[in-house]
């Protein structure tokens, strides 16, 4: 028996799977711990602090529901950065393809306010996730052809997407049209079409969206036809209609559960996910394996374009229901963190994803019950980026440790022990 | 100097140091004499280049003790061990290349008016320096400059500037034309006559038997052996060093060749830096046969790899595959006429170190039937293929799942030739295959290389190391700066020959393809 394990032992030892759910709980509960020193200087009770903080993010149905709103772009956004990320396309422009994704489903839903909800609803989400994509072509294609920096194009197209996203709800329907050259039809009558301001509201807003559009929710299924034929008269479902938070539990995060699922799929069990990946672990490699390098960095850079917008569809689709100005500061930045803590897998960016969400739904109860300032939450998710960040380092080390004795690489840092000197080579 | 036998200058006694999950060495014994080349001989990962850095200081043994000339010394960095008289030699060179010779020699050496660098004066001293062990080195030179012999030796003069009075070279042939690797053995002859000890880490048989007076066999962290060069020879020594049996020389039979696989006419092509790499390279290869290219690393071999594979474009002449014109077409479609190719660096280009073996083994067939049916992979299929893959091709591993990165040089060779070789292609591109393998992993993948010849296979085999060339090749061409200079028979090739056209010296008279010697024969 004891042999047996001894085998067990190694194997799990030298078995590195492609993903460990260890590194990611420990950061965060690093994070937890380190932070607990900073509420103690502030001079509150860090163990009050933190259990308001879970019950505002845990503590009942409406705080449930919160955590899920937050976290369900978070998942988006955070699969857009890991799936870019591992093929070789690091997408920092979630952010901008969010945006884009929103104002695409908003603009579905205001254009075609008549269409049944059967099919306005995916038509929304579809045109989300399609705008995403198409906020990304640019610099996916300037990347597969060119070799142009995707972290600069991505970037810099998020400014240009949160600028026309102001535009978009603050811009009065310009009726009259501008002509051009002389023309006769007005030119620019088209854009009447592009702008989403509700004309009733002195404020930048969009119109709020018809039901049709709206993200089925719990509530929503639990007031069908079937269901109440079938427990309408128990007093369990008396009891449970009542809560208010069923009306915000909504489809969307289950949605992202099931896109976690399946890009988790796409990239470890599919031919796509294959090059994708080899394209983002060496691209050198991937070339001599017959691998069309640009072609697969397109492709992945698109997907994760889609990603993105989906999440502002989302967004918008299951919460918040129009746009105001800064509808959802962050969240696409916010999915690089997501990425990074979830060690830049699927099923780590969920759980991060669940831990970043739960951080803003909590931190208003925490500041509200033990006067921790919100800010604190922040710092709590920034150490666990650099826990998580460590972590990785970690294993690598271990990696190194082991090169080192077939291969010279302690020979480069013995000359660097030995003489300080920089290697230009 | 004169008991130099009974007080040798660097004692090690039961050296040991371990890694998480790894014997690196085990209780190390190890006597250098004043004035001897002490040659340390083992596969990779026998722990050589570890027991080395713990004499160095870059690492700290976990056991054991360190006598520098009879006095119990502790090393804790590399500071101390150069202090105390020992030098190092890298593998790759640590040399500035636009610095000057002079400048890099005091690289990282206080200066008594610092932070100003009286270079007049430096440059006068490493001339000294070079002069006194008759190297002819001009201190005003840029390294890059400097031919890599060349390169060597300034890296020893940094150590005998440093007065240093034990010199550890790791793997110094490696980089190293024939001719070189001679001017170096007797440069360090010469060293020695001046009471210089040396540590020489190599796995190659040949060259412990040129030069060296000692020679320790290390094997997975223990020592073997000690024992004089004169009294042994490479047969045993391969022996002690594998711990098995090891056939040096490849049976290879006789094999009428078939019709003609890779045709390649006034072949040009460009390098990375858009210098012309090849010049109107013409050559044929057959069903049966290995044509091994000659010539010193750099005079456009990794090139006609790249072009016949896809991976560059030529710039002029043509690529046929069995008859089909494979010029410029993808690497996808030439891998699809039935071309594997095995690539020169298996941790950059032949391998992805981060996938798991699994991964890597389906990296050529992955999007076929049956590993993939409409994109999805079939995993059934692909862990029978994997399983007999790791078996077959004797891949030392605790399972398919383990990352590539983990497994030594060797077994990551055996996944290379493991992907490329299954599927029995037309044609194998072998670019240096064995480079850094050690006697056994070399032997083998030798012998799958016969294998895959015997099978019907053509080969196009691109080595630096000659005694590889001439035990596998039916015939020879030589590469000198981008043009073949000749080709000759591989039986009874003469190394001397070779030797010169590897220097660009044409080869005189009738023999220029070889190939009417080989199909009378």
């Amino acid at each position: 028996m004891k042999t047996e394990s001894k085998v067990n032992i190694l194997w799990r030892k030298y078995t590195e799977r492609s993903f460990s759910l260890l590194v990611p709980v420990l950061a965060i509960l690093a994070a937890f711990l380190v932070s607990g020193v900073l509420i103690l200087a502030w001079g509150a009770n860090p163990i009050e602090a933190y259990v308001s903080l879970f019950s505002g993010a845990f503590g009942s149905p409406n705080a449930i529901a919160t955590t899920l709103e937050r976290m369900t772009p978070l998942i988006f956004t955070g699969l857009a950065v890991i799936y870019g990320y591992r093929s070789g396309f690091f997408n920092i422009g979630a952010e901008g393809q969010l945006y884009m994704g929103a104002i695409a489903a908003v603009w579905v839903a205001v254009t075609f306010p008549g269409w049944p909800a059967w099919l306005l609803l995916p038509a929304c989400v579809i045109a989300s996730g399609l705008m995403g994509l198409v906020w990304i072509l640019l610099p996916a294609f300037l990347k597969a052809k060119r070799g142009i920096n995707e972290v600069l194009t991505t970037l810099l197209l998020n400014y240009v997407a949160i600028q026309y996203h102001e535009w978009v709800i603050r811009v009065d329907h310009i009726q009259e049209g501008i002509t051009l050259f002389g023309g006769e039809k007005p030119v620019w009558t088209w854009l009447n079409y592009f702008t989403l301001k509700d004309p009733t509201q002195p404020y930048p807003k969009s119109p709020f969206l018809v039901d049709a559009s709206f993200m089925p929710s719990l509530k929503s299924i639990l007031e069908t036809n079937l269901v109440t034929s079938l427990l309408g008269d128990t007093t369990w479902y008396q009891e449970v209609i009542k809560i208010p938070a069923l009306g915000r539990m909504t489809l969307a995060p289950v949605l992202a559960v099931l896109a976690v699922v399946l890009i988790y799929f796409v990239m470890f069990k599919t031919v796509t996910g294959y090059r994708a990946r080899s394209v983002g672990t060496n691209p050198e490699a991937a070339k001599f394996i017959g691998v069309n390098v640009p072609r697969t960095i397109f492709i992945s850079a698109l997907i994760s374009g889609t990603l993105a917008g989906l999440a502002g569809g989302m967004e918008v689709l299951g919460t918040q229901h129009r746009i105001i100005p800064s509808f959802l500061v962050n969240a696409g930045f916010d999915g690089i963190p997501v990425a990074l803590i979830g060690q830049l897998h699927p099923f780590g960016g969920l759980l991060s994803a669940i831990f970043f969400g739960a951080l803003r739904a909590g931190s208003n109860k925490m500041q509200v019950i033990t006067s921790v300032p919100v800010a604190v939450v922040y710092i709590i998710q920034a150490l666990a980026i650099m826990f998580a960040i460590a972590g990785t380092t970690v294993n690598i080390q271990a990696i190194i440790k082991k090169r080192r004795m077939s291969k010279g690489i302690n020979q480069k840092n013995a000359a660097k022990v030995a003489e300080g000197e920089t290697y230009a080579g | 100097m004169g008991d130099g036998m009974t007080e040798p200058i660097l004692r090690l006694e039961k050296i040991r140091k371990t890694f998480p999950g790894v014997l690196a060495n085990y209780d190390v014994d190890l006597k250098i004499q004043r004035g001897e080349i002490h040659a340390l001989l083992g596969e990779n990962g026998a722990g050589k280049t570890t027991l080395m850095n713990c004499v160095y200081g870059v690492y700290k043994p976990d056991g054991g003790k360190i006598f520098w000339k009879g006095k119990l010394v502790e090393i804790n960095q590399a500071r101390d061990s150069i202090a105390l008289g020992i030098g190092m030699v890298h593998q790759h060179f640590k040399l500035v290349p636009p610095l000057t010779v002079a400048e890099n020699v005091v690289l990282g050496l206080p200066q008594k008016r610092e932070p100003f660098l009286d270079l007049k004066k430096v440059e006068k001293e490493v001339y000294e320096t070079a002069k006194q062990y008759g190297f002819d080195i001009d201190p005003k030179a840029q390294i890059w400059q400097l031919p890599v012999g060349t390169q060597q030796r300034v890296e020893i003069l940094k150590a005998l500037y440093r007065k240093a009075e034990l010199l550890i070279l790791d793997e110094p042939t490696a980089v190293l034309t024939p001719g070189e690797v001679e001017e170096m053995f007797v440069v360090l002859k010469n060293l020695t006559k001046d009471g210089l000890s040396i540590i020489f880490i190599t796995h190659k048989l040949e060259e412990v038997m040129a030069v060296c007076d000692q020679v320790t066999v290390l094997r997975d962290g223990r020592v073997v052996s000690t024992v004089n060069t004169e009294d042994t020879n490479t047969k045993e020594l391969a022996r002690m060093m594998v711990g098995r049996e090891v056939f040096l020389n490849i049976d290879k039979p006789v094999l009428k060749t078939g019709e003609t696989v890779l045709n390649v006419e006034h072949l040009s092509a460009k390098d990375s830096r858009n210098l012309p790499a090849l010049k109107d390279v013409s050559f044929e290869i057959c069903r049966n046969e290995i044509l091994g290219i000659a010539g010193v690393d750099g005079n456009g071999q990794t090139e006609l790899a790249d072009v016949v594979a896809g991976l560059r474009k030529a710039a002029s002449g043509k690529v046929e595959v069995l008859g089909k014109d494979a010029t410029n077409c993808t690497p996808l479609d030439i891998m699809n006429m039935g071309v594997a190719y095995i690539p020169p660096d298996r941790q950059h280009t032949g391998l992805f170190l981060d996938f798991t073996l699994t991964e890597n083994l389906i990296g050529k067939s992955y999007f076929r039937t049956p590993f993939s049916k409409r994109g999805v992979f079939q995993q059934e299929e692909i862990k029978e293929f994997t399983e007999t893959a790791i078996r077959e091709y004797d891949v030392r591993t605790p399972g398919p799942e383990l990352k590539a990165r983990m497994l030594s040089g060797g077994n990551q060779q055996k996944m290379v030739l493991a992907r490329e070789l299954s599927g029995d292609p037309e044609l194998v591109i072998a670019s240096q295959p064995t480079r850094g393998l050690d006697v056994g992993a070399t032997e083998y993948v030798h012998r799958r290389m016969v294998d895959a010849r015997n099978r019907g296979a053509a080969i196009l085999l691109i080595s630096t190391e000659l005694e590889e060339i001439l035990s596998l090749s039916d015939r020879i061409a030589v590469m000198f700066e981008g043009e073949i200079i000749g080709i000759i028979p591989g039986k009874g090739a003469d190394v001397h020959e070779i030797g010169e056209m590897m220097a660009g010296v044409r080869s005189t008279g009738e023999i220029s393809n070889g190939k009417e010697v080989e199909s009378a024969g």
